[in-house]
């Protein structure tokens, strides 16, 4: 384990899928937050019917960016246009490899002048930094880890909470003590809340109106006992660990893209920079989808739904690439809904004796950082799933799958394959099991009736 | 609303059945410990075939009891024996109202002369603080109470830690640097992990050998991190919160009885005495099981499985009455393992558009409140109780504890039980809208084999008909 870098690691372990398919990092968690408030049940249904706040402060890694060429380096390496960004906005990042497969995506703040936070899983900030020192940007970079990524006591520099629900503007009011503000999807506003300067980003995860708000840490037990104590005439659940994770599967933001890295002469530069115990080092990838070319894991922005958001009216890495893939995206992104029996069957396989289906967990079904299982139509892989779990408001198990276009249309039946070949892989979220073939139904994204109707209608 | 003590809190609920299903407590949890270290299944497994490490820092209050008059207090309050106790051993220690019927158990520790630590929930730990204050005894006690928050600093007195599983002696001999000492069962003695000094209770499951490992705090670090090491080549895997608490279903213990405070008038002292917001206030009751009459839910120690620790060789609180079950006792503990084909009709429910699922089975652990006690029936007759129920990899089944009527205990007797609550289910926190359904179960023994299910059971798994 002397491997300086994640270029020699790869060296070492045989190449990237045999690397992240043996991980043994173990399961990818949500930490801190309690696995359930109330029930998992109960608190999925009130992100649909009531309101909910998630607790955010720990699983995700922020970055902050300062300098007067901040903006110049993430318009080199994002997608997005940066022509109307200002102060009090934010976005969805998204930054891709030289042949426009995506590195990672992640929420960009426009804090102040000069000054910018990243928020998210840390792939995309692993590269905003490598840029940063390796280039000539007046800029400099500050990490802020998330908690599976540190030692010692638990210290932040912010707290990150949402309210969420059809009944967040009144808890939001009540706590404000006027009219909530019309801002506009992902833009930004102060609020004064038990005192406290908290500022809030407009947001809606599930398809609802709800604000994301931050703050110091030090101010973070204020700030959340007076949302929670605020809340209670409106329904309000505090959203747990298991719950938090599967609310993605109503809103169809996936997670977890394969950071595409790995290969490539033009990217070694890069895996020799980044240290051999990274994110990109020690993600566990798992799933029925199997190749042993680790491009084939790799997602483009229109796979990943992200098409609308590449705009070609700024240089970028990955522009050129992009710029012929746009014209014919291969690739959609869909949910597949399980068929009821079948995912039945595969639960149910463990109350007999013999081999079981890998077991489903509720409601996140996912085991690894990077799912990725196989979509087939008549024998023939058609694309990948990759975040499973089960909805309580949909009565369903759904997952979020990139699969190709001439299979996307809603109501297309196709089969997902569930486990892992031959018994499973040596990690340790997996135990010995048999494949199922599962059958699914695709379906819109997001899924969740009031998502599709309402989100993101700017 | 906070009331001053129990009896008050009884009153303004006007029913304590009342007050308990509708608890708002919320899960009954497993603190601190990560939820899975590698996955429930295979942490499951490894106490059956390799070994585990469970950590015990933060779920039990701890109460130490010290002063030349514990003995005397143990006697009194206690239906053990205590004629052999003696410094290094433990008892599980067992405290009943004066009408026989169980308070609570826990571990008792004689740790040195006159000096003990009592380690479990703390019904039992109340009752005998209570009698401790009352009674004139010569003692002090101070508690270490258990972590039920999360993400604040959590600092007790003591880490505990359990090394268990058939690779358990080889992990052990290896952090002590040669051969542990030969402790008995239930008796304590020291040993070396990480070059200190580790005091040990030998305790088993299901009669696989394996101790108990206490020490300061502050060293729970170190003494966990060689554990992990020492136990690597043999197997070990540290269990997380999920899997944890169901090991005892596969070991026969029934954490969950029914505090027997509720009612009487000789017991009012104590309820006015005991905290309005304290365990016997706050616990959630859950279940198919309904009685308007709380004492229908209290369990003797016959019920219980601690029959033989029952011993009419001193005074203790409830003697008289506890004499008199002695002599025809009327329910046993069995294990009860449901039918698969019932329970997986559960999952189905969850995918059913238009009416209530039935009450969600969550893996591994199913109880949904403090004290679970569902229906157990036979002929439409109900017959006992199903307590703390949940699934094991083991044994590829859903298992519960029940405690039923002798004539139905038999191993191999079908019997059914009602999961879910009635009319959509009671108001706790942890309870949505759901429908009963009737799960065929099979009696097995205590600690569970599945030897019965599958050489005397007709049914289900044995195609017997």
């Amino acid at each position: 384990m002397s491997n300086r870098n994640l270029e020699e690691l790869l060296q070492s372990a045989g190449g990237p899928v045999k690397l992240l398919r043996n991980s043994q990092i173990g399961p990818y968690v949500y930490p801190v937050v309690p696995p359930e408030f109330t029930s998992w049940r109960d608190e999925q249904m009130a992100w649909q019917h009531t309101c909910v706040l998630f607790n955010q402060s720990f699983h995700m890694t922020d970055m902050y960016i300062q300098g007067s060429d901040s903006l110049k380096l993430l318009s080199n390496l994002g997608v997005n246009s940066f022509k109307n960004f200002a102060v009090d906005k934010a976005k969805q990042y998204v930054a891709c490899s030289h042949e426009g497969y995506v590195i990672g995506d992640a929420i960009l703040f426009y804090l102040d002048k000069d000054l910018f936070n990243l928020v998210g899983r840390p792939s995309v900030h692993n590269w905003v930094q490598y840029h940063c020192e390796t280039g000539e940007y007046n800029a400099t970079v500050e990490r802020d880890e998330r908690a599976a990524a540190r030692q010692g006591p638990l210290m932040r520099k912010a707290y990150r909470y949402q309210v969420q629900g059809p009944n967040a503007p009144g808890v939001i009011q009540k706590l404000i003590g006027k009219p909530v503000p019309d801002i506009k999807f992902f833009n930004m506003d102060a609020f004064t809340i038990a005192g406290r300067k908290v500022r809030a980003l407009r947001h809606g995860m599930v398809g609802q109106p709800g604000w994301e708000l931050f703050g110091p840490w030090t101010e973070r037990d204020d700030v959340r006992n007076a949302i929670v104590e605020a809340g209670k005439e409106f329904g309000l659940r505090q959203v747990g660990s298991r719950a938090y994770s599967s609310n993605t599967l109503e809103s169809g933001w996936i997670p977890s893209p394969m950071p595409a890295i790995y290969d490539g002469d033009k990217m070694k530069p890069y895996r020799q920079w980044l240290s051999a115990n990274v994110y990109e080092a020690t993600a566990s990838l798992g799933g029925s989808f199997y190749s042993d070319n680790i491009r084939d894991y790799y997602s483009t922005p229109y796979d990943l739904g992200y098409g609308p958001i590449v705009k070609f009216d700024h240089d970028f890495i990955g522009r050129a690439a992009l710029e012929k893939m746009a014209a014919n995206p291969k690739r959609r992104k869909v949910t597949l809904v399980w068929n009821p029996d079948d995912a039945t069957n595969a639960i149910g396989s463990i109350f007999q004796d013999g081999p079981h289906a890998k077991y489903i967990d509720f409601p996140s079904a996912v085991y690894s950082t990077l799912p990725y299982d196989k979509v087939t139509k008549g024998g023939k892989t058609i694309g990948v799933s990759t975040w499973s779990g089960y909805s309580f408001n949909e009565r369903a198990m759904l997952s979020l799958a990139m699969i190709d276009a001439e299979y996307s249309e809603p109501r297309t039946d196709v089969t997902l394959v569930w486990g892992e070949e031959g018994g499973g892989s040596t990690r340790p979220t997996v135990e010995r099991h048999k494949q199922s073939d599962i059958r699914v139904t695709v379906a819109p994204v997001p899924y969740s009736e009031i998502a599709r109707t309402a989100y993101r209608t700017k | 609303v906070s009331y001053k003590n129990l009896e008050e809190a009884i009153r303004a609920a006007g029913n304590p059945v009342k007050m308990l299903r509708n608890s708002q407590l919320g899960p009954y949890v497993y603190p601190v410990v990560p939820s899975e270290f590698s996955n429930w299944r295979d942490e499951q497994r490894a106490w059956r075939e390799t070994c585990v490490l469970f950590n015990q820092s933060y779920h039990m209050a701890d109460m130490f009891i010290e002063g030349p008059d514990t003995i005397k207090l143990f006697s009194a309050t206690g239906i053990n024996s205590f004629g052999t106790f003696a410094v290094n051993k433990a008892k599980q220690f067992i405290g009943c109202n004066y009408d026989g019927y169980v308070i609570g158990d826990a571990i008792l520790f004689y740790l040195s002369k006159d000096s003990f630590v009592l380690v479990g929930r703390p019904s039992i730990h109340n009752w005998v603080q209570y009698h401790a204050e009352k009674g004139g005894y010569k003692v002090t006690i101070s508690r270490d109470e258990r972590s039920v928050a999360r993400d604040v600093p959590i600092v007790r007195r003591l880490y505990r830690y359990q090394v268990q599983g058939p690779n358990a002696p080889q992990v052990l001999n290896k952090l002590n640097g040669g051969p542990v000492p030969d402790i008995k069962f239930f008796n304590m003695g020291e040993i070396k992990i990480a070059g200190r000094k580790v005091r040990a209770l030998r305790h088993g499951m299901a009669g696989v050998p394996g101790l108990e490992l206490w020490g300061p705090h502050e060293e729970r670090e170190e003494i966990r991190a060689a554990i992990v090491e020492a136990g690597q080549e043999f197997g070990l895997r540290q269990v997380g919160s999920r899997a944890y608490a169901t090991n005892t279903l596969e070991s026969g213990w029934i954490p969950s009885p029914m505090p027997a405070v509720y009612s009487g008038e000789k017991m009012k002292p104590f309820r006015e005495w005991l905290s309005g917001n304290g365990y016997e206030a706050t616990a959630a009751l859950g279940g198919s099981f309904y009685s308007d009459n709380i004492e229908d839910y209290y369990l003797t120690p016959w019920d219980l499985g601690y029959g033989p620790f029952v011993k009419f060789d001193h005074d203790f609180t409830g003697r008289e009455a506890l004499e008199k079950i002695a002599k025809n006792p009327k329910r046993r503990k069995v294990t009860l393992a449901w039918n698969g084909e019932d329970v997986t009709k559960i999952f189905r429910s969850m995918f059913e558009h238009g009416q209530d699922p039935y009450r969600v089975l969550d893996l591994p652990l199913t109880n949904y409140a403090s004290l679970s006690y569902d229906k157990v029936l036979t002929g439409g007759k109900t017959v006992g109780f199903s307590t703390f129920s949940s699934y094991s990899y083991n044994e590829r089944s859903m298992l519960s504890l029940g405690i039923l009527d002798n004539e139905v205990a038999e191993v191999g007797t079908q019997v059914s039980l009602i999961w879910g609550e009635e009319g959509g289910g009671s108001l706790k926190p942890t309870v949505e809208r759901h429908r009963q359904i009737e799960i065929r179960a099979i009696v097995g023994p205590v600690p569970y084999s599945r030897e019965a299910r599958e050489s005397y059971a007709e049914g289900w798994r044995t195609g017997k008909k």
